[in-house]
């Protein structure tokens, strides 16, 4: 009996001690347990943030793979129960898509590389000399961004129009149906979001140290030559940064391009914009034609189009995304 | 001596000159472009408003109409979609920029305080910028793909829609396409995240030890400095939702460009009028955020001496009362 209460009592002074214990634990590990927990509600904040984020395109996705069943079973949401990759192919034809890809491809690749080589230049000069007018020029490059596209795109058409009529350069492939307008204001460096792009080239081409120049200069450099040999050869990573921007931000233009190309070119995105129009007359495949006559337009095609139209522009992002999010930050404008 | 500092002197001038040229030479391209391109353009555009223009024959002909009634502005007034969808946009801008600015802050401030996968996160939110263009989000929205919560059922919503249908329709608007306001954070999440990665690690430690907890250090020294990047944001924001594809006002001005009635000259006035707009949301995005604070600057080390010698005199007292004990 004795043994027995002995032993009890050693059991309570266990547990007291225990209590003591856990409530030491707390005590001393109070910040630790906080910080876990703050941690544990940022990632299921950003979680979701990010399930947000990504919602729509999954949507997409998803549906795009769906049949026309698909779509009115209540019970599928996300999942098809039959993966169909018919949608995809009447997309295609409906985007015109092996005319439609090369041309957005060759369309956005030269403006992207005129751009590129004038932004290049102008930030040379921007970051490596001093002459007159050099701040009132920077400031008004800068402002030059706030101004409303409309406001200067009216008077741009106007030009173009009447050069081309002076120049007898109207027609099928000639005059406002074409790029040339385009590629026209982004060799002088008026291209889409050229502010940004020279911007970022001014705030890399600072950080080149001045003596590489200096023992440039002693060793006879004229002044192309240092652009070519150290400022180029120096900054490629930047180069390719302005270069991918350039390319999907012109990629993703619609507007300016409505107006100066219009419908000479088929492109991917003028052609999604039209998407409803041109899907009686061009979804039936020419090949079977019984079989697809007649087709519904179901979001499923839709959405197989806009996948279409935006994988290589994924495919862009997911090879550079590291550069895209470099260049960012390299426009500077959030320090100095 | 002298003459050897007169040399020096012809040399210095001699080559600023001449960097002088070849710096005008190096941005010719985009000075011509510039001029041709935006400068003339814009007052070209702005004197277009005082005139009717019609295209005869392939040219255009200008007649002077400064009328009030019967003048582009009149008509401009009188058009019927222009005004509302005018509002329509600055309503929007009102909502969606501060909620931008608002989320991408938080989102940086979270992703910033050393998370795992931060890196993956940030590749997330950045993917819409690389895929939003006009027509995408067009057949998005069409979808119905933006509209995430059922809001209109929420008690809350209700409530305000009883008490002012106007904030209802403002929040309507908003949450209806709360996704794609989202997708426009992609940008200022990395500016917000770079502000805040150059803060001086220093500087919140000397706030620690002064007492300050992570609310104080968020306001006191956080948001101060990185204001400056959220009038850059603000004003990147403004200008990304006006060329947003889906605009309504771009696609008026559009469309009276080819209609013969209106013509180039009332689309002219309409773009004026919107620039207009467009300059005054900037100009308040500047008086909110832009201008200077007058802040009293602490420097570090005024921080780090003022901490050395309150811990010397701790150490002193702690000295003197061991003197007395003993």
């Amino acid at each position: 009996m004795k043994t027995l209460l002995a032993k009890f009592g050693l059991m309570k002074s266990k547990t007291i001690i225990l209590k003591d214990n856990t409530k030491e634990y707390l005590r001393t590990h109070k910040s630790k347990l906080t910080h876990i927990l703050s941690q544990i509600i940022i990632y299921l904040f950003l979680v979701t943030i990010a399930y947000v984020f990504l919602y729509p395109i999954l949507k997409m996705i998803s549906l795009s793979f769906m049949t026309s069943a698909d779509l009115v079973n209540p019970e599928v949401v996300w999942f098809p129960k039959v993966f169909s990759f018919s949608n995809f192919s009447v997309a295609w034809r409906v985007l015109n898509g092996s005319v439609s890809l090369v041309n957005s491809i060759k369309y956005s690749f030269f403006l992207a590389i005129f751009q590129t080589i004038i932004s290049a230049l102008t930030g040379f000069a921007f970051a490596r000399y001093e002459f007159k007018g050099k701040k009132f020029l920077y400031t008004i490059l800068l402002l030059s961004f706030i101004i409303p596209v409309p406001i200067l795109l009216i008077t741009q058409y106007n030009m173009f129009n009447s050069l081309y009529q002076q120049l007898n350069w109207t027609g099928v492939g000639k005059g406002l149906n074409t790029y040339q307008s385009q590629l026209i204001m982004a060799f002088f460096g008026q291209g889409i979001n050229s502010a940004i792009l020279i911007m970022i080239f001014v705030n890399f081409f600072k950080l080149i140290p001045n003596d590489l120049y200096e023992a440039g200069k002693i060793d006879g450099a004229n002044p192309a030559q240092l652009f070519w040999h150290i400022t180029i050869k120096l900054s490629l990573s930047t180069i390719v940064v302005v270069f991918l921007f350039s390319f999907v931000w012109n990629w993703n233009e619609t507007y300016v391009t409505n107006m100066l190309v219009g419908d000479g070119i088929p492109l991917f995105t003028n052609q999604l914009g039209k998407f409803d129009s041109l899907f009686g007359t061009r979804s039936t495949d020419p090949s079977r034609p019984d079989e697809t006559s007649g087709m519904q337009l179901v979001e499923s095609f839709k959405m197989a189009a806009t996948v279409i139209s935006i994988i290589p522009l994924l495919l862009i992002y997911f090879v550079g995304q590291k550069s895209f999010v470099q260049g960012i930050e390299k426009t500077g404008i959030t320090g100095e | 001596m002298a003459k050897n500092n007169t040399l020096k002197n012809l040399t210095a001038t001699s080559n600023i000159e001449n960097q002088n040229k070849i710096a005008y030479l190096f941005i010719l391209p985009w000075l011509i472009g510039f001029t041709v391109f935006v400068v003339y353009p814009f007052f070209q555009t702005i004197y277009n408003t005082a005139f009717q223009i019609t295209r005869e024959a392939n040219t255009l002909v200008y007649t002077y109409n400064l009328n009030v009634t019967a003048g582009n502005f009149g008509i401009a007034f009188r058009n019927l979609y222009f005004f509302p969808q005018l509002i329509d946009f600055v309503i929007m801008e009102a909502t969606y920029v501060p909620t931008i600015i608002i989320v991408a802050f938080i989102l940086a401030i979270l992703l910033n305080t050393g998370v795992k996968g931060q890196s993956v996160f940030r590749v997330i939110y950045f993917l819409p910028v690389i895929i939003m263009s006009g027509p995408v989000i067009g057949i998005l929205r069409w979808n119905g793909a933006g509209t995430l919560l059922d809001y209109e059922k929420n008690i809350v919503f209700k409530m305000i829609m009883s008490y002012s249908p106007g904030l209802a329709e403002a929040l309507s608007g908003l949450f209806s396409n709360f996704t794609m306001v989202l997708w426009f954070t992609g940008i200022p999440v990395i500016l917000f995240l770079n502000a805040l990665q150059k803060i001086n690690v220093n500087l919140y430690e000397a706030a620690k030890i002064d007492g300050a907890n992570g609310w104080q250090i968020l306001w006191k020294i956080k948001v101060p400095i990185v204001k400056p990047t959220a009038f850059i944001t603000a004003v990147f924001t403004i200008v990304q939702l006006g060329t947003f594809a889906l605009n309504p006002v771009y696609y008026t001005i559009q469309n009276s460009i080819y209609t013969s009635a209106a013509g180039i000259g009332l689309a002219s006035t309409f773009a004026f009028i919107y620039s207009l707009v467009v300059f005054g949301l900037v100009g308040i995005a500047y008086l909110l955020l832009g201008r200077p604070e007058k802040v009293k600057q602490v420097t570090l080390s005024s921080i780090q001496r003022l901490n050395m010698e309150d811990i010397a005199k701790r150490r002193l007292k702690q000295k003197s009362r061991e003197v007395v004990a003993e």
